[in-house]
């Protein structure tokens, strides 16, 4: 991993078209502005990865869906 | 052109039925090629098939249907980044999730699928409000579900071409 030390209002830039900008600090809260292009998807990392795991999950139902739907209708 | 599913077997498809995620199905970006199929006409639980992975296929579900009052606040940058300029164009789905021990269905209602319909494009998208959870319970909100149930028909919402097995 790459460790860089910046300041408030410093910036990092990463390839040509992602600009990342340092903006404040609140004790240990950090606040960052992103720049990036609409197809990169930017996300705070947990819940980038929560999502991730449910699509996992999403594909490894055992149940049928017809079985599903049965059970949906039910009175 | 045909594609190998595990769920379907192989199937025929339309090149021009296919929708291109041009962003992605989060931890799935290598997929950029899905068909959206409809298995069983009476049901709302439709099949988003990579074309590109036999066995990658989510149950998705247009999620006014288990939450009437969903109103997702969508940037004008998801707009732009799809297409989208006409809001019938404008197509949302979610991803469903069934376990069976114990059985429940949950949908994703906190990053939906949002599609341009008429260029068939898509990228899943998050949402910022953190009342729409990621694992929505469907049997815990049952009376949307059977609501839907008794009045059907106009579920216009779903008007989509999607491809028919």
């Amino acid at each position: 991993m790459l460790i860089l030390t910046r300041k408030l209002g410093e910036t990092i830039a990463i390839g040509d078209d992602i600009k990342i900008t340092f903006l404040e600090l609140h004790s240990k809260q950090l606040r960052v502005g992103i720049e990036a292009p609409r197809h990169v998807a930017v996300h705070r990392g947990e819940i980038y990865r929560i999502i991730q795991e449910q699509n996992q999950q999403a594909l490894t139902s055992d149940v049928g869906l017809s079985e599903v739907w049965g059970r949906l209708t039910q009175k | 052109m045909r594609i190998a599913t595990t769920r379907f077997g192989e199937i025929d498809i339309q090149e021009s039925e296919l929708i291109t995620m041009k962003g992605s199905i989060l931890g799935f970006g290598h997929l950029k090629r899905f068909a959206l199929i409809v298995h069983d006409q009476n049901t709302p639980l439709w099949w988003l098939q990579a074309a590109d992975d036999p066995a990658v296929a989510f149950v998705v579900i247009n999620p006014f249907i288990v939450m009437p009052d969903y109103k997702p606040t969508l940037h004008q940058e998801d707009r732009d980044f799809l297409e989208i300029r006409k809001d019938e164009d404008l197509v949302l789905l979610s991803i469903v999730t069934v376990r069976s021990q114990p059985f429940r269905v949950t949908v994703n209602v906190r990053a939906p699928i949002l599609i341009n319909a008429e260029k068939r494009m898509a990228t899943q998208i998050v949402l910022e409000d953190p009342e729409y959870p990621i694992q929505y319970d469907v049997l815990d909100h049952k009376a949307h579900f059977d609501t839907w149930l008794a009045k059907r028909n106009n579920s216009d919402r779903l008007a989509m071409p999607a491809t028919s097995l």
